[in-house]
C-alpha cells in the first residue's frame, strides 16, 4: 500500500529544494553576495517546511513512529496486556528455526507472488495492446476491464468468490460440463492457492491502465519505420513496444510484487480469518495477523513484519540493479 | 542536502509529537464510582453473539430501562473470535467497554493483567449471590479477585440431528464407549451413502482439545496442574490423535474440505454431519442455523472412556465482567446483576446463553423444548460430574485453537500425527511463557 503512494517522492523534491538553496550559501564558505536574496530564499525554505507538515506530521505520526515502535517490539515480548519484555533476538532465532508455519507462510506468499504477479502483469499487457490496436468502442471495454479493480479488493468480491468456488457453486458446476470435477476450490489444499492467483489476476485493471497510457507514448514513427525495414508484428512488438514500454514495466512489475506481498483482505475474509485450508490461505500478512490480535504476539508478528519488509526491500532493490540492462528510458543513448 | 542541524530540529519536533500523542492512549486507573439513580450514566456493554442475542438483550435491556430509566446501556456485539480480537486490542489500549461478556478461557489472562474489575465489594449487595451454586460461582474468582459473574453454566455433551439420522436411515447412538462410538459413526456414513444423502456420521472428533481433556480426566488427570504447568506428555496426546488415525484415511468423516466451505457455520449447523460433541449451550445456536428441515435435537451423554470416571464437568459458561476503568462501577454492578438474576431476563434468554447459572433466573425462564432438554441434560450426567477443573491457564485460547487447526490439518493429511504433536507442543510451549 505505501508503495503506491506518490506523495513521498512529490513531497522530497520542495522539501530537498528548499534545503539546498538553505544550505548553498555555507557550502561555498563565501558570504552571501546579496544578502536580501538569501532572506527571500529562508523564507522561501520555510515556507516550504511550513507546506509540508500536514504531510509531514501524518508521516512521522502514522508511518516513522510505529514503524519504529515495531522495529521495537520485535526483540520483545509483547502481549498486549503487560508491558514488553526485552529477548533480543528470540523472536527472529524462533522465525527461522522453530516455526514450520512460517515457513509455509513464506513459502504460499512467494508461490503466490512469483506465479500471480507474472500472470497479472501479461493479462494486463494483452488487453492492454488489444484495446490500443482499434480506438473504436475502446472506452467502453476499458471501463469494463477496469470495473473489478475498481470493486476488486473489496469485502464483498472476496465473498462471491468464495460462493462462486465452492463444492456445487457455479465454477464447480462450469467445470462439470466440460467433465472437468474438480469440486470445490475454497476448501480444497491444493486448489486454493490457485484461486487466489486468479482473484488477482482478474484485478488486472489499474495495471492495464498504466500499460495503455504507456502504450499511448510510443510513438507511431517507430511502428511506420520498423514496417518500411519489414519488420513484421511480432518483431515490431519485440523491438519496438517491449523497449520504449519497459519503464512503464518496470513500474507495474514493482507495484505489483510489492502488492502482492501484501495480500491480505481477500485471503483473510474466503477463509473466514483462519489462513486454511489447512494453512493454505496464511499469506504472511494473515499469519502476522494472527500471531499479533489472536494470539497476542504482538512481539512476535512484529517480527515477522519486518522480516517482509526486508525481502520486499531486497527484491525492490535486485530489481533496480537490473534496471540497467532491460529499462530503456527516453533521452537515454544506449 | 539537508540543514542537518534543522532538519534534526523539526524531527524531534515532529517525534515528539509522535510521542505525546501515543503518551495519550496509556491505561485510565481507577474502577469504582458510585451509581445515583437520578443522574444520567452511560455503560457501554459488549457480549459476542449474533442478532438472535443481540434482539433478546435488547428485550432485557428495555426491562432494564423501566426499573434504571436514566442508565442508558450502549450494546455492541461481535461473533466470538472476532469478540476477542476487538478486546485485545481495546484492552492494549486501556479502553474496554464498561460491562462485557468473559469467557473462562480468557478471564485469567484479563484477570492478571489487571483489566477487570474485582466485584466482591458489590457481592451480597448489588448482586445477589443468594441464587448461585458456590462452585459455580467460585469459578469467576480468579487472581484473587471476583473477575466475573456466572451467566450460565454448561457442560459437554452430544448432539445428534434425528431428523437427519432419520433421512439416512440409522439408529441413533445408544450410547458406549469411543469405539462404539467410530463405529456408529462409520455406519452412518456408510449408511448416508447408500441412500444417497450428502451427510457424514460426524467429523473427526479427537479434533477438540476438550474431547482430549475429558478422556485424561477419565484417567484422573487434569489438563493443567494447579501451577499451569501442561499435565500429558507427547505420547498421550499421539495416542489420542491415532485413535481415529485408521477412520480419517477411511474417509468415516466429514471431508475438511466440506467442512471449511460451510465456515463461518459449522458441519452440524448445515445438515452435513448427523452429531457433534461440542458444548450443550450450542443447541440453539445449532437449531437456529439448521431452519425449519431440522427442527429437533438430541443431546445424550459423551462416550464413555472408564465406567464410573468422572470425567464431565460443569463450567460458567459466559461470565459477566466489568472493566478496571470504569467509572460506573457500581452502575455496572447493578446491570451485571439484573443480566444475571432478574427472573424475567431469565425468561427471556431461555438456554441462548447456556442453562442459567442464578437459580432465580433458570425456575422463573419456563424451560421448554431444546431448553428443557438441556436442562434434563444437565441433570442425568450428575453421575458423570467432577470437579470443574482449574481455571484455564492465560493462553489457553490460543493452545485450544491450535488443537483445532491440527486436528483440521490432520484430516487435510497434510501433517502426520507425529508432525502435529511436535507442533502442538512447540506451540503450547510459547503460548504458556508469553
Amino acid at each position: 500500500m505505501t508503495a503506491t503512494t506518490p506523495r513521498p517522492t512529490n513531497a522530497s523534491g520542495p522539501a530537498r529544494r528548499a534545503a539546498a538553496n538553505a544550505s548553498a550559501p555555507r557550502k561555498g564558505g563565501k558570504p552571501p553576495v546579496r544578502p536580501g536574496l538569501k532572506l527571500r530564499e529562508r523564507r522561501e525554505g520555510l515556507a516550504g517546511y511550513a507546506f509540508l507538515t500536514p504531510w509531514l506530521i501524518g508521516f512521522v505520526g502514522l508511518t516513522v513512529g510505529p514503524m519504529a515502535y515495531s522495529l521495537y517490539f520485535s526483540f520483545t515480548r509483547y502481549n498486549l496486556f503487560s508491558d514488553p519484555q526485552w529477548i533480543g533476538l528470540d523472536n527472529y532465532i524462533r522465525l527461522f528455526t522453530d516455526d514450520p508455519q512460517f515457513i509455509q507462510s513464506a513459502q504460499i506468499t512467494l508461490v503466490y507472488v512469483l506465479v500471480g504477479t507474472p500472470i497479472k502483469l501479461a493479462a494486463a499487457l494483452g488487453i492492454a495492446l488489444l484495446l490500443n490496436y482499434r480506438d473504436k468502442g475502446s472506452g467502453f471495454f476499458r471501463s469494463a476491464f477496469y470495473a473489478p479493480s475498481l470493486i476488486g479488493a473489496s469485502v464483498s468480491v472476496a465473498i462471491v468468490w468464495r460462493a462462486m468456488f465452492s463444492s456445487n457453486g457455479p465454477v464447480d458446476s462450469g467445470l462439470s460440463i466440460f467433465g472437468i470435477e474438480l469440486g470445490g476450490w475454497v476448501g480444497n489444499v491444493s486448489l486454493v492457492v490457485p484461486m487466489m492467483i486468479i482473484l488477482a489476476v482478474w484485478q488486472f485493471g489499474g495495471t492495464m491502465v498504466i500499460f495503455l497510457a504507456g502504450l499511448k507514448q510510443v510513438p507511431k514513427e517507430l511502428y511506420e519505420a520498423a514496417e518500411m525495414d519489414g519488420a513484421g508484428a511480432m518483431r515490431r512488438f519485440k523491438a519496438v513496444t517491449i523497449p520504449m514500454l519497459s519503464p512503464v514495466i518496470f513500474f507495474n512489475l514493482l507495484l505489483e510484487l510489492i502488492g502482492a506481498f501484501q495480500v491480505f483482505a481477500s485471503a483473510y475474509i474466503i477463509s473466514s480469518g483462519t489462513g486454511g485450508p489447512a494453512g493454505m490461505t496464511n499469506f504472511i500478512t494473515v499469519y502476522l495477523y494472527k500471531r499479533a490480535f489472536q494470539d497476542g504476539q504482538m512481539g512476535y508478528a512484529a517480527a515477522i513484519a519486518w522480516v517482509l519488509l526486508v525481502v520486499v526491500a531486497v527484491i525492490a532493490f535486485i530489481l533496480f540493479r537490473t534496471q540497467k540492462s532491460w529499462v530503456h528510458y527516453a533521452g537515454d543513448n544506449r | 542536502m539537508f540543514n542537518t542541524k534543522r532538519t534534526a530540529a523539526l524531527i524531534a519536533a515532529a517525534t515528539g509529537t509522535a510521542l505525546v500523542l501515543a503518551g495519550c492512549s496509556g491505561g485510565s486507573s481507577g474502577g469504582g464510582g458510585e451509581f445515583d439513580p437520578d443522574e444520567e450514566t452511560t455503560l457501554n456493554f459488549a457480549f459476542w453473539g449474533n442478532d438472535v442475542r443481540a434482539g433478546l438483550y435488547d428485550q432485557a435491556i428495555d426491562l432494564f430501562n423501566e426499573e434504571y430509566p436514566n442508565v442508558s446501556v450502549q450494546t455492541s456485539f461481535l461473533p466470538y473470535p472476532d469478540y476477542w480480537e476487538r478486546r485485545q486490542t481495546e484492552a492494549a489500549g486501556g479502553g474496554l467497554p464498561d460491562v462485557l461478556a468473559t469467557d473462562i478461557s480468557y478471564l485469567r489472562q484479563y484477570s492478571e493483567n489487571g483489566l477487570l474489575l474485582d466485584l466482591e465489594p458489590y457481592l451480597g449487595e448489588q448482586i445477589d449471590t443468594g441464587p448461585f451454586d458456590e462452585a459455580v460461582l467460585g469459578s469467576g474468582e480468579v487472581a484473587d479477585i471476583t473477575a466475573g459473574i456466572p451467566i450460565s453454566t454448561n457442560a459437554w455433551g452430544l448432539f445428534t440431528n434425528p431428523t437427519l439420522l432419520a433421512e439416512i436411515g440409522v439408529e441413533d447412538f445408544a450410547g458406549g464407549d469411543w469405539d462404539d462410538y467410530t463405529a456408529w459413526i462409520e455406519d452412518t456414513t456408510a449408511a448416508a451413502e447408500a441412500a444417497g444423502v450428502e451427510a457424514w456420521g460426524a467429523g473427526d472428533w479427537t479434533g477438540r482439545i476438550q474431547v482430549f481433556e475429558l478422556q485424561q480426566r477419565a484417567q484422573g488427570e487434569e489438563l493443567f496442574t494447579e501451577d499451569g504447568e501442561p499435565n500429558f506428555d507427547e505420547d498421550d496426546l499421539r495416542d489420542f490423535w491415532n485413535q481415529t488415525t485408521e477412520q480419517r484415511e477411511a474417509g468415516a468423516f466429514i471431508p475438511q474440505q466440506r467442512v471449511e466451505e460451510q465456515l463461518p457455520l459449522g458441519a452440524f449447523d448445515t445438515a452435513l454431519t448427523a452429531s457433534e460433541m461440542t458444548w450443550d449451550n450450542f443447541g440453539a445456536g445449532y437449531l437456529a442455523n439448521l431452519g425449519e428441515g431440522y427442527p429437533e435435537l438430541n443431546l445424550i451423554e459423551p462416550p464413555v472412556t472408564e465406567e464410573g470416571a468422572k470425567d464431565l464437568y460443569q463450567k460458567a459458561g459466559m461470565l459477566l465482567s466489568a472493566s478496571a476503568g470504569t467509572d460506573h462501577g457500581e452502575a455496572a454492578a447493578i446491570f451485571i446483576d439484573f443480566m444475571v438474576n432478574d427472573p424475567e431476563v431469565g425468561a427471556i434468554f431461555g438456554t441462548n446463553r447456556g442453562l442459567p447459572a442464578s437459580e432465580t433466573a433458570r425456575s422463573s425462564s419456563d424451560l421448554s423444548g431444546l431448553d428443557a432438554q438441556i436442562e434434563e441434560y444437565e441433570a442425568s450426567i450428575a453421575d458423570r460430574l467432577g470437579d470443574a477443573p482449574p481455571v484455564p491457564i492465560v493462553g489457553f485460547g490460543n493452545i485450544e485453537e491450535e488443537f483445532r487447526v491440527l486436528g483440521t490439518e490432520l484430516m487435510f493429511g497434510t501433517v502426520t500425527v507425529d508432525e502435529a504433536v511436535d507442533r502442538f507442543f512447540t506451540e503450547m510451549d510459547v503460548a504458556l511463557n508469553s
